[in-house]
């Protein structure tokens, strides 16, 4: 008959596991025990666990700190003369012990995620170089097309390339968390999953201002585009933690969703209080965009007018409010 | 040899006649005139000094709206103090304003058994001549009533409402002060100076108008005679722009842009075309009305700016003329200073438009914030920027302050349709 004996930390992670096939075995701190442990408070022999009627009993050998059935419903009990059941949790000292059966039932195979090849393909070496190039030549031009005055290569590339450096962070100290928390560092998926949907932002951007260029101030539309980033947001926050992480795919949404609102609630509240009580200058939206991206047709001063008549209705409403 | 001491002998008279009229009419004047301060109630101290004189056997004194005018806004934080030429100190009541052409009466307790009843001046009934030697009165930066002699130079033309060009020294503190003639008749009351022995004066007949209103029906209340002023001012001034000619006139290559003929409205313009690292060519015309109404020192109104602004690309493609295109017009602010007691935010409207003329393509934006002491005026701001024409742009703007809906948008609709290109 054989025990799985696992060794596990207080919040059941696992730390070693044993296999055993032998009707009597012994645990303890002193060096002829099938298994040793290290911790201090527990005994040379504490206890040895037996096979006897078909059934494993566990047996405590007078032990100082003695030896407990962990239960989640009931008090502590003592372990001394206690049948085994499948998954009981014994502690002995500062230690906890978990006891199996070969015939334990395990969680069902969780299939690859179709998220898999994706990122399979993102971290291939070329895709990995694709992005992050790409990353830096769109930061590039940005820096380029706001310069009013003129820019050599040197001048362009080297902000481009610490701007590159500068987003290359956040992959970088989520594999360093994940590599702290005992879980694979994935260094190069992080890098490649983060560049490639920090481009993806940038076409939501380009996105979201030929929208805004093509409607009027009434229109809902740009609203609207302002969600693809925060849907960016989620997807590149969920995909850390897939790639990081082992944890539950519920936990997985709610730590998305969470980082999600903070960044944006966060973003808005900074904004927010910075806003004066009072402030005298209009603010409107100008982006203007080449010919080409000009995509509507033009209303007619009539209608112009007529949308603007009603400001006045609004602003005329606010003044009689004291 | 006679002749010359003829000549210097005459000078001579004339000159010592001059100071010797001066003194005289100062003596003669003196019991009538009065510094006018504002007192701050919580504090006790004065928060602004200003001249008057008083122009009714009953005790009514004409000064500057300017003066008075944190009293006319908050009349519970202040209260209006006169010091005499004798040292007597009284409280005054506002009775009458107008805004438009800074002036307000106020009134002193006179009391007839007790022998009170002083001089008063008289308005005069003529205007002068142009080279007309005048006299201004007043109390200079709280340093004792003073008279400043000066020259009459007629009316300034370039303002909306009528102001006299006076050459002689006004100083602050003696805004309220009047001028007058040798005959001691009130020409004009001290308002403004620009430096250099510039002064600016109004003229008398807005206060004889002002006054014979106020003996006729005295107003109810200070702020509903304020908006009635401010209305009625702007309805005048936007009928005239709207009913002159407007001329079209070229700017850089292609853009045609309205310049409003009519004096008050004055134009300038600039370029960078001696700039020649400048990566965009930029030529810029602005017209402004020579016109500001004092309200409170928060709060100025009845300016308009208009300002066009061509554009062209020197070396740079089509993407990035368009990006700092974009940060050209991306902060355009009010013309006129306004606190938060005085008007309400923007709010803003923008869209792509095209006027009836199909030669240019907008995108358009109008903000306008509403008054909240004075119904239906309003500032309004428009700003537009062309963006179909690839490499070159044409930027309109105009900020109005102070003015109704109607007639906001009826500048608004015909500015549209002025701007076009060819």
């Amino acid at each position: 008959m054989e025990l799985i004996i696992e060794e596990i930390t207080r919040n059941n992670k696992l730390l070693h596991r044993h296999k055993l096939d032998k009707p009597s075995i012994h645990i303890g701190r002193d060096y002829h025990n099938d298994i040793i442990l290290t911790d201090p408070h527990i005994c040379p022999s504490h206890i040895s666990i037996n096979y006897i009627n078909e059934q494993w009993q566990v047996t405590d050998n007078q032990t100082v700190n003695g030896t407990f059935i962990e239960s989640s419903k009931e008090k502590k009990q003592k372990a001394n003369q206690h049948i085994v059941r499948d998954g009981d949790v014994i502690t002995l000292g500062n230690s906890q012990l978990r006891l199996l059966f070969t015939d334990h039932a395990v969680d069902p195979t969780i299939a690859f995620s179709p998220f898999e090849s994706f990122i399979n393909l993102m971290r291939h070496p070329i895709a990995l170089f694709i992005s992050i190039t790409f990353f830096t030549l769109i930061a590039a031009s940005i820096i380029y097309f706001n310069k009013p005055i003129e820019v050599n290569f040197t001048q362009l590339l080297v902000p481009a390339i610490g701007m590159t450096l500068g987003f290359s962070l956040w992959p970088a100290g989520v594999a360093l968390v994940s590599h702290l928390t005992k879980n694979d560092a994935r260094l190069i998926t992080q890098l490649a999953v983060s560049f490639t949907l920090f481009n993806l932002m940038w076409f939501s951007d380009i996105l979201k201002n030929i929208v805004t260029f093509n409607s009027a101030s009434n229109n809902i539309l740009p609203i609207f585009v302002t969600f693809t980033s925060v849907i960016l947001a989620f997807s590149l926050f969920w995909l850390n933690s897939y790639i990081g992480f082992h944890m539950s795919a519920k936990r997985r949404m709610v730590v998305s969703a969470s980082l999600t609102v903070l960044l944006f609630g966060g973003s808005y509240l900074v904004q927010y209080s910075k806003k004066p009580e009072f402030d005298p200058r209009p603010h409107y939206n100008a982006s203007i965009m080449m010919p080409s991206f000009l995509l509507t047709t033009s209303s007619s001063v009539d209608e112009f007018i007529e949308d603007s008549s009603k400001l006045f209705e609004q602003t005329n409403k606010e003044a009689l409010k004291k | 040899m006679k002749a010359f001491f003829t000549l210097v002998f005459i000078l001579l008279s004339n000159s010592s006649l001059a100071a010797e009229q001066a003194e005289q009419l100062f003596n003669q004047l003196k019991p009538s005139l009065y510094q006018i301060k504002l007192i701050d109630k919580a504090s006790g101290e004065k928060s602004s000094i200003g001249s008057g004189f008083q122009i009714s056997k009953n005790g009514i004194i004409a000064t500057n709206y300017h003066v008075i005018s944190s009293y006319a806004l908050h009349p519970k934080k202040y209260r209006i103090e006169y010091l005499d030429g004798d040292g007597n100190i009284g409280l005054l009541a506002l009775q009458s304003v107008d805004v438009i052409n800074d002036l307000a009466l106020v009134k002193r307790k006179v009391d007839s058994l007790n022998n009170d009843e002083r001089n008063f001046f008289k308005l005069s009934s003529a205007v002068p001549h142009k080279g007309e030697k005048l006299f201004s009165l007043g109390n200079p930066h709280d340093l004792g009533m003073i008279v400043v002699p000066g020259t009459y130079n007629g009316l300034k033309k370039e303002s909306f409402n009528e102001r006299i060009h006076f050459t002689g020294s006004i100083n602050s503190g003696m805004s309220g002060g009047p001028v007058v003639n040798k005959q001691a008749e009130v020409v004009g009351i001290n308002v403004a100076t620009s430096g250099n022995s510039i002064g600016f004066l109004v003229p008398h007949d807005k206060l004889e108008t002002l006054y014979q209103d106020f003996l006729q029906a005295p107003p109810e209340s200070i702020e509903h005679q304020m908006a009635e002023q401010l209305t009625a001012n702007q309805n005048k001034l936007m009928t005239e722009i709207l009913n002159s000619p407007w001329q079209e006139k070229p700017l850089g290559k292609h853009g045609v842009i309205p310049i409003i003929d009519v004096p008050f409205i004055r134009c300038w313009g600039d370029s960078n075309a001696d700039k020649t690292d400048a990566l965009i060519l930029t030529a810029v015309a602005n017209c402004s009305l020579d016109e500001n109404t004092y309200l409170s020192s928060q709060f100025f109104t009845g300016s308009m700016e208009i300002e066009f602004r061509y554009m062209q690309a020197k070396d740079i493609g089509a993407n990035k003329f368009y990006h700092l295109y974009q940060q050209q017009i991306a902060r355009a602010g009010s013309g006129n200073r306004a606190g938060k007691g005085n008007v309400t935010q923007y709010q803003c409207h923008h869209d792509l438009v095209m006027p009836d003329n199909q030669t240019i393509n907008n995108k358009s934006i109008l903000c306008t914030r509403a008054y909240k002491k004075f119904p239906d005026l309003f500032d309004v701001l428009y700003l537009s920027a062309s963006i179909d024409k690839h490499k070159q742009a044409l930027v309109s703007h105009f900020t109005i302050a102070g003015v109704n809906q109607k007639n906001a948008l009826a500048f608004t609709r015909k500015f549209m349709e002025a701007v076009s290109w060819n």
